[in-house]
């Protein structure tokens, strides 16, 4: 019984890869992204001693903004397109619950989003080692943890277009990402500010996702391995605050008219 | 096998409240073939979608009996779409797929279904390259890729052309021989009376009429045609 359930999930999830993954425009940004990773070579050059440095920060850099762009195109448009072209019903009418298909269509993103960034990443680690016949450990990290950013943020999209038009759905995506970017400044600012703007910044700081737990940019810059213990840390906070969006996204998926 | 229990439905549009369905009430029996009949806009795939659970209704029951009863039925909609990345074969290996048939089952029965429906030459046609008819036929054969006990189509006959339809009944008249259930919506009536045993006429979210369509005529010379708007302009 676990396991068909599970198996329904994975065959939508390859059927949701497996649409995404033929778009054009996802084959353009990944090309696109490829060229501003490639030139980075040439912005190396310019500064003596730091190429390393700097390619390694406007490599990872580039990947971050390319991978939102690809997350917030395809996480929430997928969902609204297949209501939209009524694909659904060939679906929903099979004994597949809402569930299996919500779940099916972030994983089958999340396939997306991982090969783009598998793709781009291998370019990235190729590039290092070009340049420096290094294999950075501390970079193959901060690939993984974009990753995990990303599919966070995937799961925070499919949420937000099950209440809005996709294009909204994206423009708030892509707010809470800046947020989430902006938390440690946020937090900082909050320890200065007077009781009701403190109040209101440390609800956006512990609300709004942390995303700069996924930012590695230093440590790939400065070659050190993340500690273990914030390793799993992140690990952890990953899966608890999508696992929440998740289930917020389902709830809200549940009561759906088609 | 089928039973609907006072389903009643309303639509907030910006126009207002709509009830669609009003206290409708129906069976369907084991082995019936049974036409829902109904003009435009009466309600009809509102029904089905309730059935299906891609609408929920505002009060009523709907009962489906038989084992597994969800896994054992076959469910064509209106209008079907299909997933423009996905051949003929590749959609109805999809569908079996959700089903949880094994693969092996699926590329034995892919062909079979085809040459039901007539598309085995088009196998390897992208979806979106089909004309309303052929998709109509493909959506029929993924309402039977389940082998399903109970079959439940929307607007079946609709962009099928006079051979089409031939070929359709053809395919309904056998699916009885082998004790299927079919219940399926139409506003075209011409085709429905030789191969339906039951008929229900929806009429301002009511069934106004049921029965079988011969009896129904009686010995009147009219054609299901004529009763049907009879019936419905006696109840506006
Ligand atoms: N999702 C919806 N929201 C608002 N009104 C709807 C919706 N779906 C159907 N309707 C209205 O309900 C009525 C019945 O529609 P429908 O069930 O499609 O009729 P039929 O299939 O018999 O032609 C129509 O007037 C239609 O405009
Ligand atoms: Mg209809």
């Amino acid at each position: 019984m676990i396991k068909k359930y599970f198996k329904t999930i994975g065959v939508i999830a390859l059927n949701t890869f497996r649409e995404t993954i033929r778009d054009r425009i996802l084959y353009s940004l990944i090309g696109f992204a490829a060229l501003v990773i490639a030139a980075g070579l040439l912005a190396g050059s310019v500064s003596l001693g730091q190429d390393l440095r700097v390619i390694e920060s406007f490599g990872l850099t580039a990947m971050l903004i390319f991978l939102l762009i690809i997350t917030l195109f395809v996480g929430t448009q997928v969902v609204w397109r297949e209501v939209e072209r009524k694909t659904i019903y060939l679906t929903l009418t099979k004994p597949v619950t809402r569930d299996q298909f919500y779940l099916g269509k972030y994983f089958g993103i999340c396939l997306t989003t991982a090969t783009s960034a598998l793709i781009m990443g291998a370019m990235f680690l190729l590039e290092i080692y070009f340049k420096a016949h290094i294999f950075s450990v501390p970079a193959l990290f901060s690939i993984i943890w974009m990753i995990f950013e990303v599919w966070l943020l995937t799961a925070l999209g499919l949420m937000l277009s099950t209440f809005t038009a996709p294009l909204s759905s994206a423009i708030y995506t892509f707010c809470l990402a800046l947020i989430g970017h902006a938390s440690t400044s946020i937090w900082q600012i909050a320890q200065k500010s007077p009781a009701a703007l403190k109040y209101i910044l440390d609800v956006i700081y512990y609300l709004f996702p942390n995303l700069e737990k996924f930012n590695l940019r230093n440590e790939v810059v400065y070659a050190i391995n993340p500690p273990f213990s914030q390793v799993w840390t992140t690990v952890v906070y990953f899966i608890g605050y999508t696992a929440l969006l998740l289930v917020l996204g389902l709830m809200a998926f549940r009561s759906d008219e088609f | 096998m089928l039973k609907i229990k006072s389903l009643s439905k309303t639509f907030y549009q910006t126009k207002g409240e709509k009830n669609v369905l009003k206290n409708l009430s129906l069976e369907v029996k084991k082995g019936q073939v049974f036409g829902f009949l109904g003009l435009n806009g009466e309600g009809k795939t509102t029904t089905v979608k309730i059935i299906a659970g891609l609408l929920f209704a505002d009060k009523g029951k709907i009962t489906i009996t038989g084992d597994n009863s969800r896994e054992k039925i076959g469910f064509m909609s209106e209008n079907p779409h299909f997933y423009d990345h996905l051949k003929v074969n590749e959609t109805l290996s999809y569908v079996g797929e959700l089903f949880g048939i094994e693969k092996e089952k699926i590329n034995i029965k892919i062909p079979e279904l085809l040459k039901l429906v007539g598309l085995e030459k088009s196998a390897e046609t992208p979806t979106k390259k089909l004309s309303k008819g052929m998709r109509q036929r493909l959506s029929f054969a993924t309402a039977l890729i389940n082998d399903p006990e109970l079959l439940i189509l929307d607007e079946p006959l609709d962009g099928l052309d006079p051979l089409g339809r031939l070929d359709f009944k053809k395919a309904i008249l056998a699916l009885k021989k082998q004790g299927k259930t079919i219940f399926f919506s139409t506003h075209i009536l011409a085709d429905v009376e030789e191969i339906c045993d039951e008929v229900a006429i929806l009429h301002n979210g009511k069934i106004i009429e049921q029965g079988n369509p011969k009896k129904l005529l009686g010995r009147s010379k009219k054609t299901l045609e004529e009763f049907f708007v009879e019936k419905v302009t006696q109840n506006d």
